[in-house]
């Protein structure tokens, strides 16, 4: 008896989860250009998020690219020396940039 | 024409072909994106949907899911700002904190929150600030979304006023702060916090653990997420883990810098100059969507189509929903559905359409809401820089045959 009570309670107070184990967002590959600066890319970029979020923010000028740089340093704190900044501002404007300055 | 002049104008089109990228760049805006096809990956809970980034996840909705007012879980759109989201989470032991400036710190369960508060639901429209932002031109910056970065759910839970009477507000509180759960890959990287002035948070905000009668789905906010009806989607914070009651605003990313409009009448500003004061994005404004056809339906002539779509705005209500079939030369109302879902629902919409003309014409909705306010054509949208609430009126081009 006492043990029927506690399967009780413990049915009563379960709460079930659509997913009962762990969830897995699935890795997916972007098509990436390779040059000068992916190393950069990959260190610093990609790190955070995926090449996709790059990509997918459209062909912009050599000012918005390094402003989004710029962004990551003093907003998320991205751990980036000059030398990243201006690697991986190049590599964005050369393969995802708009040919304009700004 | 004398051939001269027709030389000299020919001659002076070429240099400013030439010269564009230093001559002063007129701001005009289009149609939005609309020809992005599904992704072959389903992510965890959804069927496969318009994908822009795994991680963090960014998933849009296609537009022929959008012809009824409500939007299957399954197909809601996704929206991330963090790498690292908890890949699991145990309804037993789960907490949702409430502390700061209150009488009583609480730790509730999620089972005391099913049962020791007043159940409520609101259906209201969930939408991305930047849905639709590929219209803008220049290219604004942020993902280039289609106009399926929304969608509208019955939401469960309990009033976020209830817990707060319960925790006991001190005289001095002001401002309400909410905390997710998604993680940066680096420590020092800024919590996705949003903060909400008291005067703000009316009986409709709600903390809520269901979506359509089902769990949330992990994607959209499992298991419990702030539901804001009415605003945009970037302050109803998913996998919240903690409410704080300050007397002091904080300086925050995600409030400060992100997700802001030019502090105008027009809320708008030029590539060239950006207008130094802005405002966050909050409220909806008007806007309609068509969900059927799309520009993959087969239209028959002289066939009977029934042209369907949503519209919504912040609460206020849709009057009407006015549709034309031949690119805005004539224009019609349309019917509207019962509006039983509320005011913050979508109001889901059809038009009967016969084609009697063979090849291609155009399908255009503008939604007028009970306040008066109307949709713009997307040629007379401003531009703003972070592409932030296009509402212009929707176009679908189909070729009768």
């Amino acid at each position: 008896m006492k043990k029927l009570i506690l399967v009780t309670a413990v049915l009563t107070s379960a709460l079930f989860a659509q997913v009962n184990e762990k969830v897995e967002v699935p890795y997916v590959p972007f098509p990436v250009k390779m040059g000068k600066g992916f190393d950069a890319i990959q260190t610093h970029c990609l790190m955070c998020h995926s090449f996709g979020y790059i990509i997918n923010q459209g062909r912009q000028s050599k000012k918005f690219w390094h402003g989004k740089v710029i962004k990551m340093v003093d907003h998320f704190k991205a751990p980036m020396d000059e030398q990243a900044i201006k690697e991986t501002t190049e590599y964005l404007f050369e393969h995802y940039g708009n040919g304009k300055l700004k | 024409m004398e051939r001269r002049d027709f030389f000299k104008k020919t001659a002076a089109i070429a240099g400013a072909t030439a010269l564009g990228s230093s001559t002063l760049e007129a701001a005009t805006t289009q149609q939005p994106i609309d020809n992005r096809k599904v992704s072959p990956v389903a992510f965890p809970e959804k069927r496969p949907l318009i994908m822009y980034s795994d991680r963090p996840p960014l998933l849009e909705t296609p537009r022929d899911v959008f012809t009824s007012a409500l939007t299957p879980n399954d197909q809601f759109f996704v929206r991330w700002h963090m790498p690292d989201i908890p890949t699991h989470i145990d309804p037993e032991t789960f907490t949702i904190s409430v502390n700061g400036l209150v009488k009583k710190e609480l730790n509730i369960s999620l089972n005391d929150l099913k049962t020791k508060f007043e159940q409520v639901e609101v259906t209201a429209v969930l939408q991305c600030g930047g849905n639709s932002r590929s219209a803008f031109k220049p290219i604004a910056g942020g993902i280039q979304w289609g106009s399926g970065a929304m969608g509208c759910a019955t939401w469960k839970g309990v009033r976020l006023k209830d817990i707060l009477d319960q925790a006991g507000l001190q005289k001095d509180a002001v401002w309400i702060g909410f905390n997710g759960s998604e993680k940066a890959a680096y420590y020092e990287t800024p919590n996705f916090i949003r903060e909400l002035e008291l005067s703000e948070l009316d009986d409709h905000v709600i903390l809520a653990y269901q979506m359509n009668g089902e769990d949330l789905p992990y994607l959209n906010g499992y298991p419990l997420r702030l539901v804001i009806p009415g605003y945009y989607s970037d302050s109803w914070v998913k996998m919240l883990s903690n409410i704080t009651v300050t007397n002091k605003y904080k300086k925050l990313f995600f409030m400060d810098v992100a997700y802001r409009v030019p502090d105008n009448e027009t809320e708008s500003e030029t590539p060239e100059k950006k207008f130094p004061k802005t405002k966050p994005i909050k409220k909806m404004n008007v806007k309609s969507v068509i969900g059927y056809p799309t520009r993959d339906s087969v239209v028959s002539h002289k066939s009977h189509v029934v042209i369907r779509g949503v519209a919504w705005d912040d609460g206020h209500g849709i009057q009407d929903v006015m549709v034309s079939t031949d690119g805005g030369k004539t224009w019609g109302k349309a019917l509207l559905d019962d509006g039983k879902l509320g005011r913050y629902a979508y109001r889901a919409f059809r038009f009967a359409f016969k084609p009697n003309e063979l090849g291609k014409t155009t399908i255009m909705t503008k939604a007028i809401s009970k306040i008066g306010e109307e949709q713009p054509l997307s040629k007379d949208i401003k531009w703003n820089h972070g592409g932030y609430k296009y509402n212009g009126i929707d176009e679908v081009t189909v070729e009768v045959v």
